[in-house]
């Protein structure tokens, strides 16, 4: 059962990439602009004659047929051969490599955030419905997918660094210029992460092995924590997943706002620069790490919950 | 007033006066304005003052009159963006759940790939493609909400072509395109309805983003995404260049989700909430 439920995911997985690799290309391809040209239009423009032109896109390979560059594309991508950024005359590869650390420290900032503050108010807001804090679970859902990223950003800008002076406002030297861009993007996931443990913390509580807790005399908390909220953790789990997609398309917004290297502002520059292998290969990769975490969220989810893995395929 | 039987709930009524609210301001929006919001009309980064109440910007500006102004760019790009999305996903859903078998495959296989892509990135990638600007944005922003429309419309499809109706239309020689788009594509309308009105908020946030990432308008357009970027660099100095035009942006996304989940909730209380 279980080899089947891997196999499957296995090759859902494949076949995604295959199609997101497609889709990244094409679009790419399909458009108007030549890379020679924009490679040229720096210092040496006006001084390269058309032959030499002709030359570097001969040697860019820019004059073979599309699915022969997209074959070698794909070739590159899957041995992490991304090409060279036009802008930079560094392999691609190795400046994603360079801001990785950055972006994923902040994304696993957010989502430690998002984490905290979700499940503490989720379980309050189940275990206290109709108080205050059910309400604050709800306000905090609402602001979150209201609150436009950038703006919440600024204003935790104006009030923790320039009012308070507790954090930075920008920069990237250690843990505390961490603390405002990390809180900004798990304020934007906490709401939906509090609601869904609201909901499933409830719909957990009136399972019958619950009840059967209680009646062995077992301590509230014991209860709660070890029986209810384990359970009640593996659909948040799973949406932990998703969230971490928009930890990181967050941080392409989130990285701008507070001046920090970082995947999400270099691929931001390589579109205004209009370096193509560059923006390529950082949404590639992006789309690659958001679908390979997925995975393995879910399997993880599967290991803990046997239940998902006998589901039907979708 | 009613609507399918049931109170507007408090949520709806709030949601559908801001709303109605702004789409009034961009309306008027040449008139109302209490300054030219392109025209230098004071000293920079004077604060909030009873003659600018909004206190002007690095070059002068009324921040008020551009907030005001920016409301057009904002409500069109939600429109349009909403209707590239929902025209192209509609008929991606319809063709995907009415067919099935190979062409569904083939559909939604692509709905996969560009779900593949978390948040802003599909739409930056199109970005990319097409330059920045900010009719591109809307381009952009209205491909990248195909997927949600191409699956919910898939949905309600599939249950729809099981009904006795459509088998007795498909008897009788009804062509396909006709059965689609009058018995299918009206059963729909209801879950349309209600994510377009999520999407329409959630267009104006995304579009408001890209403008603040520079890929979206230009200046000296007011436009609030590009005003919040341009305050940020004076946000120690001067707070309101970047604070009213992101509170601009927050009141309307608001309202439409709450517009939204009210819908939702009187429309077509099977839809799950989120």
């Amino acid at each position: 059962m279980l080899a089947t439920y891997l196999a499957r995911r296995f090759a859902q997985l494949g076949v995604v990439l295959l199609l997101v690799s497609v889709a990244v290309f094409s679009i790419m391809h399909a458009l108007p602009g030549d890379p020679v040209q924009l490679m040229l239009s720096g210092a040496e423009s006006g001084s390269v004659t058309p032959e030499r032109q002709e030359q570097l896109r001969e040697e860019m390979g820019l004059n073979d047929p599309l699915p022969v560059q997209y074959g070698r594309f794909l070739r590159g991508a899957v041995i992490g051969d991304f090409g060279t950024s036009v802008r930079l005359r560094a392999p691609v590869l190795d400046l994603i490599l360079d801001r990785l650390g950055s972006t994923l420290a902040l994304s696993l900032g957010g989502i430690l955030f998002a984490v905290i503050i979700g499940v503490a108010t989720g379980v309050l807001a189940a275990l206290k419905q109709g108080s205050w804090i059910d309400g604050f679970s709800r306000v905090l859902a609402y602001a979150g997918v209201s609150l436009p990223l950038f703006w919440l950003g600024l204003l935790l800008i104006l009030v923790f660094s320039f009012q308070l002076s507790w954090f930075p406002p920008a920069g990237s030297e250690g843990v505390r210029s961490l603390v405002l861009p990390s809180l900004s993007l798990g304020l934007v996931s906490a709401g939906v992460i509090a609601r869904l443990t609201r909901a499933s913390l409830r719909e957990v509580l009136v399972e019958d092995y619950i009840r059967t807790a209680w009646a062995k005399g077992l301590p509230k908390r014991i209860v709660y924590l070890r029986h209810a909220l384990r359970n009640a953790l593996i659909p948040v789990l799973t949406m932990l997943g998703l969230q971490f997609g928009a930890m990181l398309a967050g941080a392409v917004v989130t990285e701008t706002v507070f001046s920090r290297p970082g995947l999400g502002r270099l691929v931001v520059s390589a579109i205004l620069w209009k370096d193509y292998p560059l923006v390529q290969g950082i949404v590639l990769f992006m789309a690659a790490m958001y679908v390979i975490v997925n995975l393995l969220v879910d399997l993880l989810a599967a290991w803990l919950d046997p239940r998902i893995r006998d589901e039907v395929p979708a | 007033m009613r609507i399918a039987g049931r109170r507007p709930s408090p949520g709806f009524i709030v949601g559908a006066v801001i709303l109605a609210g702004w789409v009034l301001i961009a309306l008027l929006a040449p008139a109302a304005t209490p300054h030219d919001p392109l025209a230098t009309v004071s000293g920079a980064r004077e604060a909030p003052s009873a003659e600018f109440w909004f206190g002007t910007d690095r070059l002068g500006r009324d921040v008020f009159s551009r907030v005001i102004q920016a409301a057009r760019v904002s409500l069109v790009l939600g429109f349009i963006s909403v209707a590239i999305g929902a025209a192209l996903g509609s008929a991606m859903g319809l063709v995907s759940g009415y067919y099935r078998g190979p062409a569904d495959a083939v559909l939604m296989r692509v709905v996969d790939a560009m779900l593949a892509f978390p948040g802003i990135l599909l739409a930056l990638v199109v970005i990319a493609a097409l330059g920045p600007s900010i009719t591109n944005v809307m381009i952009a922003v209205g491909v990248s909400t195909i997927p949600r429309y191409a699956r919910l419309v898939r949905s309600t499809v599939l249950t729809v072509r099981e009904q006795a109706y459509i088998e007795a239309a498909r008897l009788i020689g009804v062509r396909d395109i006709r059965i689609m788009l009058r018995h299918v594509l009206p059963n729909t309308a209801i879950p349309l309805l209600v994510l377009s009105t999520l999407e329409f908020g959630h267009a104006i946030s995304v579009g408001a983003g890209l403008s603040f990432l520079g890929l979206g308008a230009q200046p000296p357009t007011p436009e609030w995404g590009l005003m919040v970027a341009v305050g940020r660099d004076v946000l120690g100095r001067a707070w309101w260049i970047s604070t009213f035009p992101g509170l601009a942006i927050f009141t309307v996304v608001m309202a439409t989700n709450l517009l939204g989940d009210s819908l939702q909730e009187m429309l077509d209380p099977r839809l799950k909430a989120r």
